[in-house]
């Protein structure tokens, strides 16, 4: 099965800046991808390259076996959304997706449908100055979809949305990959996409720092897990002798770092520490995040 | 015709600004025909070359052409809109082909509204004021079809040299800052380097007589090299650079 997405030792260098450095990686079809790093990593301009708009300084990207300016009929196959922005103002929703379907020859019906499919045809003869922010990505999504493409690219579909766009999308998201259709999603925040994607790239100045499924990255942080103890002190000392980095967070309750449940509470077990809560914390998807795509320590 | 230039044409129809450039253009084409109409003194009215004058009012839609031109292009770069537009049209050359269709297109039909209505003024103007009226039938279809042409051909150098510049308010300047000061002295100080530039060869394409002015014919294949070298370059460039 071809890849549906292929990135090869792609490198853009804009003078002195190397925006994207080597970077390689290939994604089945089926999937839910997301694209991760901090502002300025590269994202956008990876995403450039694989949809034709800006020219790799070296190496290739492909799009279902292609590079993009190669494919005849690519809205048919493809959609993307770069931006949210990409409208003029002083024209309206539906004439936005008109000249867009007629460009790719597509049948005028289809502009309805996309309408309806983001909810958005009661307000498609209005012009697109009058729209928020929420309908502005929605806008940008039905453009992407008036081809009915297998592969799905968005550029920060979730920034600026409030949490019930941002639920959405989620869910349009999913109903979209439930057909064995492929999604590349990116974010500089993973939270927004946690809940959406299967696997995640983690980009940071240009080079890939993580490729793995999220469950693989969710195990790779390993959580950390809150006790609640009358003997905070001999728990600690019991953790640190297993090589578990703890903190404490007050008297009675301790912090420990990198581990499960389960170890912690055979520990506590082992050292006859008295347990009166302990909870798993899962939130720490973000801390590796952060961590992995910091300034690295000078 | 291509779903591209469709596109096009719907991009032109589909915001304010063709109208606006309309409006404008009436509006000026108005006041410049009963100015000159009315208030230039009879004596001043009588050679062929001076009726010339009064009746071609309607050609300053060359600059309303071009501007029409221009915003077809650089308003996508503006708006983010060559984004899709590309994504669509990977092809970025038969996009900017289209343009130039749809931008002889539309400045065809904005030589025909603003040339039509200057040279049924001027003329009423002049049958009114009862003045001979000097200008033959060949002299007429050349002004009237000169006109419209010209205006056409300034529709797709509006694409070309807003493909080259990108910037909208860069490509405008440079539009007006070209068509009415620099060329202005090229053809004051250098006129034999002046009457090849496009608005000068335009003049001459549409039968104006002044001293130093190329024949007709090679105005008209003047502009039309003008309106090619243009298109050319902005599709070579457009097709080269990135797209941010």
């Amino acid at each position: 099965m071809t890849a549906a997405v292929v990135a090869e030792s792609l490198c853009k260098r804009f003078g002195t800046l190397l925006a994207v450095d080597d970077l390689s990686f290939g994604l089945e079809p089926g999937t839910i991808t997301g694209f991760l790093g901090p502002n300025g990593a590269g994202k956008t301009t990876t995403l450039r390259m694989l949809l034709g708009l800006a020219a790799p300084t070296s190496g290739r990207a492909l799009v279902l076996g292609q590079p993009y300016l190669q494919l005849s009929q690519p809205a048919l196959r493809i959609g993307a959304v770069l931006e949210s922005t990409d409208f003029h103002p002083g024209r309206t929703g539906r004439d936005h997706l008109r000249m867009l379907s007629e460009a790719a020859e597509l049948p005028r019906a289809r502009v309805d449908e996309v309408l309806r499919l983001v909810e958005l045809n009661d307000a498609a003869g209005r012009r697109v100055k009058s729209y928020s922010l929420g309908m502005r990505q929605r806008l940008g999504l039905a453009a992407a979809l008036l081809g009915d493409p297998e592969l799905l690219i968005l550029d920060e579909p979730a920034n600026g949305l409030d949490p019930e766009g941002v639920r959405w999308l989620r869910d349009f998201l999913r109903t979209f990959a439930a057909g064995q259709r492929t999604v590349l999603i990116s974010s500089h925040v993973l939270a927004e996409i946690a809940q959406t994607v299967d696997q995640v790239l983690i980009i940071n100045r240009g080079r890939l720092v993580v490729e793995s499924s999220l469950e693989q990255l969710t195990a790779r942080v390993g959580g950390s897990v809150r006790v609640r103890t009358p003997e905070a002190g001999k728990l600690v000392a019991a953790l640190e002798g297993a090589g578990i980095q703890t903190s404490p967070s007050n008297d009675h309750t301790v912090l420990a770092h990198g581990t499960t449940s389960e170890r912690v509470g055979d520990l506590a077990f082992a050292a006859q520490v008295p347990i009166h809560e302990l909870i798993a914390e899962s939130s720490s998807l973000e801390d590796v995040f952060l961590e992995l795509t910091s300034e690295p320590a000078t | 015709m291509s779903g591209q230039f469709k596109a096009e044409l719907l991009k032109i129809r589909s915001t304010r600004t063709t109208i606006g450039l309309i409006i404008g253009m009436i509006a000026l084409v108005l006041l410049f025909s009963l100015l000159s109409g009315l208030l230039t003194k009879a004596p001043n009215l009588v050679s062929a070359e001076d009726q010339r004058g009064v009746l071609s009012v309607g050609s300053l839609a060359g600059v309303f052409s071009a501007l029409a031109g221009i915003m077809l292009i650089t308003s996508e770069f503006r708006y983010g809109t060559i984004r899709p537009t590309f994504l669509f049209t990977p092809k970025r050359s038969r996009v900017i082909a289209a343009k130039i269709e749809a931008g002889l297109l539309a400045g065809f039909i904005f030589g025909i509204v603003a040339e039509s209505l200057g040279f049924l003024i001027g003329y009423a103007a002049l049958a009114g004021r009862g003045i001979h009226f000097a200008l033959n039938g060949n002299q007429i279809a050349l002004l009237l079809l000169g006109t419209f042409a010209a205006t056409a051909l300034w529709g797709a150098i509006g694409v070309g040299l807003g493909a080259i510049v990108r910037n909208q308010v860069g490509a405008i300047i440079a539009l007006l800052a070209w068509g009415f000061v620099a060329e202005n002295l090229l053809f004051a100080f250098v006129p034999s380097a002046g009457r090849f530039a496009p608005v000068h060869a335009q003049d001459a394409f549409i039968g104006l007589t002044t001293h130093h002015l190329l024949h007709a014919t090679a105005g008209g294949l003047v502009l039309t090299a003008w309106t090619a070298a243009l298109a050319l370059a902005g599709i070579a460039l457009v097709h080269r650079r990135d797209v941010n």
